[in-house]
């Protein structure tokens, strides 16, 4: 017989009660000949209050019974354990949970960080068009449309990548130096860009180096990560704006540029355009932004493209000696590309973002 | 039973910071090791302690919710509500980018009505939830409204309150308090709230004229002055003073105030609350808090700046990434900042609920052989909406 108090539930009375342990259960002694029997598996702890270990029973809404502590040893063995962090927690211990957390988190980590890499190609290529284009549907008529320019436009993508009917390249009106790859083979090319080239052939391999992105699906496993790394910090963005200044200022992982890289200068040897411009083009961005600092190039194609010493190198190398080289497009064509947002009498100017 | 008198207050907080920092401490271990979804048991355990500690009369309140139903609630928030606002979101600014402005327009007022509709009756929810994971002496509380009329009353409400250049606010809050405290209910017993918000306006209108005020004052001080630097800078000066100090101030006169109305002419039968925090204390409570801020960020910058971790973004080479040159750097940082400034977060909730109970007062009578359990509905799910939406608490 040990005294302790009860709440029945019912009331907001409380009763002072002798509890007993019995096989069948714990039984409440009210007093006037009148007891409970509450069976051992319905109890669950609750907390330690003002002395007295408090415990609850299943099935009974604010059913409370408070014992005094300590306890005797054959209610602590009957009675349930004090929980403290939680049900799985409090089953391994918090340092064997803190190390099996760990792990598993670690795992999911990694699964999310290379699962896009084999789930990027199975999805198919019409559901990534349609992504494409709701990202970027005409950019709010900032897209340099004009019949001429587009046309040259066209035909410089044509000549570097027969292949091209897959492919929707456009340009821009925003002052930015940049190029993207975007999905369903949206390529964007920035009226910057088009100002800071000297001729066709650079801007064949910048577009060399787009496409690659485009074919390797490197726009779709960008986009993955990063919807898993969004999901991941809880944060489930639906900001497509967000959306669209990230695909543009993505940098891809070192592997995935150099296999960019690669992509353009297999297309452009096979369309004989020299990949000695593009070097030049790279060296004088380089030079930029050594002049203007880093802060100045945010995003700009210097701060997507991190323009290593090596990736010059790759297309000086790539150039044969001796070989006869043919503009990537007439001069005719270049003009109209270059000036094809001073030609577009309805484009929109302004800042993306 | 007699509720509140000169010797006892009703209301007792007894926690002791020494006693809850091992609580933050595996919380926010167990949070990190999860990827944050342990928070909601987190949560759980914090409450525990906060109620746990509560005295009310003779015994302490106690948090009856879990964090399996938090989980819960917040999975079905994702689904049901989170993702079709993100889509509808989506949509929008896609057909903006498309030049489509007058259907995004459209689209925009529907959605803004939508999430109106949805923080009331998140905020309704809330209260709701728990009202019914709060037991004293074996009772609950809840509320048999689901509270869909909340939500709707809480858009016109709200939409009348701003239309009226904003002077109605008083109006809109103490109704909205009175529309959510009267379908709930501890026991058998109904809450009952009748505040009035007349003699809230007084206040008001002053945390209203100041920016007029300032402006005009500081017009008037750079024209007097014929446009010299010293009449210039007395105007900005001016104008920092206002919105910066003064305006800041009076809209916590103006919340003490109202907090003190609505708890002031709220009851539970035969029972009468009264809140006693003015201004003042409002006052000391946020600059506590801001102190226990800046102290966790003087915390977190010690170690970094001890251990030299932000050298190595000092000699960055053009075009180089600093993110994937120092993996090991970034995460060292991120831990010596994230580790104190989450610690920032429940020792704040800590403080908030012991500055509430302290300054809270019963007085009255209460017959425990007439307060009888709740006959409400307990639902399966916690707060999920109201998380997810990021309201705060009362
Ligand atoms: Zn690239």
């Amino acid at each position: 017989m040990i005294p302790a108090w009860h709440y029945d539930g019912q009331t907001a009375t409380r009763y002072e009660v002798y509890v007993v342990a019995q096989d069948d259960g714990l039984r409440l002694d009210l007093g006037e000949g009148r007891s409970d029997v509450a069976p051992w598996g319905d109890l669950f702890w609750i907390d330690k209050r003002d002395g007295a270990s408090v415990f609850g029973r299943k099935g009974a809404d604010g059913w409370r019974v408070g014992i005094p502590l300590p306890m005797t040893d054959l209610l602590v063995r009957r009675l349930p354990p004090q929980s403290r962090y939680g049900g799985l927690v409090d089953k391994f211990g918090i340092w064997p949970a803190v190390a099996g957390f760990t792990a598993l988190s670690a795992a999911v980590v990694l699964v999310l960080w290379k699962a896009p890499d084999v789930v990027a190609p199975l999805v198919p290529m019409s559901w990534e068009q349609k992504m494409g284009d709701a990202m970027v549907g005409d950019l709010g008529g900032r897209i340099c449309d004009g019949a001429e320019g587009q046309k040259a436009l066209d035909a410089l993508v044509r000549r570097i990548d027969p292949d091209a009917a897959n492919l929707r390249v456009r340009i821009v009106n925003v002052d930015m130096v940049n190029a993207a790859a975007l999905p369903g083979g949206q390529i964007l090319i920035f009226r910057g860009l088009l100002q800071e080239a000297k001729n066709p052939d650079e801007l064949a391999g910048v577009l060399g180096h787009e496409i690659g992105h485009v074919r390797n699906r490197d726009v779709m496993q960008a986009l993955l990560r990063q919807m898993g790394l969004s999901l991941l910090l809880g944060g489930v963005g639906g900001d497509v704006g967000g959306a669209l200044n990230s695909a543009i200022s993505a940098s891809y992982s070192r592997a995935a540029e150099s296999r960019a890289d690669d992509y353009a200068i297999n297309l452009m040897r096979t369309a004989n355009v020299s990949p000695l411009p593009t070097a030049g083009f790279f060296d004088r961005l380089a030079a930029d932004e050594r002049k203007l600092g880093k802060g100045a190039v945010a995003m700009s194609y210097m701060s997507s493209h991190p323009l290593s010493d090596e990736r010059r190198k790759v297309f000086l190398a790539s150039a044969r000696k001796g070989a006869a080289y043919a503009p990537a497009v007439t001069p005719q064509q270049w003009r109209a590309i270059v000036d094809a947002c001073a030609n577009d009498p309805d484009v929109k100017e302004g800042d993306l973002f | 039973m007699g509720v509140g008198n000169q010797d006892q207050t009703a209301f007792e907080f007894r926690g002791d910071w020494k006693e809850f920092f091992p609580i933050a401490a595996s919380n926010l271990l167990l949070t990190l090791v999860t990827l944050g979804i342990y928070r909601f048991w987190a949560t759980t355990r914090e409450r525990r302690y906060f109620w746990s500690q509560t005295r009310f009369i003779d015994d302490t309140l106690e948090w009856t919710g879990t964090g399996k139903e938090l989980f819960l609630g917040f999975l079905m928030a994702i689904v049901a509500l989170i993702l079709p606002v993100i889509g509808l979101q989506f949509l929008i600014q896609a057909l903006i980018l498309q030049g489509q402005t007058a259907l995004a327009g459209a689209l925009g007022l529907g959605f803004y009505v939508v999430l109106l509709f949805l923080a009331g009756f998140a905020t309704f929810r809330a209260l709701r939830y728990r009202l019914s994971r709060t037991h004293w002496h074996g009772i609950r509380g809840g509320s048999e409204d689901p509270g869909f009329r909340y939500g709707l009353s809480y858009i016109w409400k709200t939409l009348v309150g701003g239309l009226a250049l904003g002077l109605l606010i008083p109006w809109s809050m103490t109704s909205l308090w009175a529309d959510r405290w009267n379908q709930m209910s501890f026991g058998p017993h109904r809450f009952e709230s009748a505040p009035e918000w007349g003699g809230l306006m007084k206040r008001f209108l002053l945390l209203y004229l100041v920016p007029v005020a300032a402006v005009i004052l500081g017009v008037v001080a750079a024209v007097s002055s014929g446009g010299d630097p010293g009449g210039l800078g007395a105007m900005v000066g001016l104008l920092v003073l206002a919105f910066y100090v003064v305006l800041p101030l009076l809209a916590l006169g103006y919340y003490a105030a109202f907090f003190r109305e609505v708890v002031d002419t709220l009851s539970l039968t035969t029972i009468n609350f009264q809140f006693t925090a003015r201004t003042k204390e409002w006052f000391l409570l946020f600059l506590g808090n801001a102190g226990l801020f800046i102290l966790a960020l003087i915390a977190a910058l010690i170690p970094i700046s001890a251990l030299g971790l932000f050298s190595g973004f000092t000699d960055l080479q053009p075009g180089q990434d600093p993110f994937a040159q120092n993996p090991g750097l970034i995460a060292g940082m991120v831990l010596a900042l994230i580790i104190p400034m989450s610690l920032v977060g429940p020792f704040i909730r800590y403080r908030n609920w012991r500055f509430f109970i302290r300054n809270l007062e019963a007085t009255g009578v209460i017959d425990l052989d007439l307060l009888t359990q709740s006959q409400t509905k307990v639902g399966s799910h916690g707060e999920g909406l109201f998380d997810a939406l990021d309201m705060g608490a009362m």
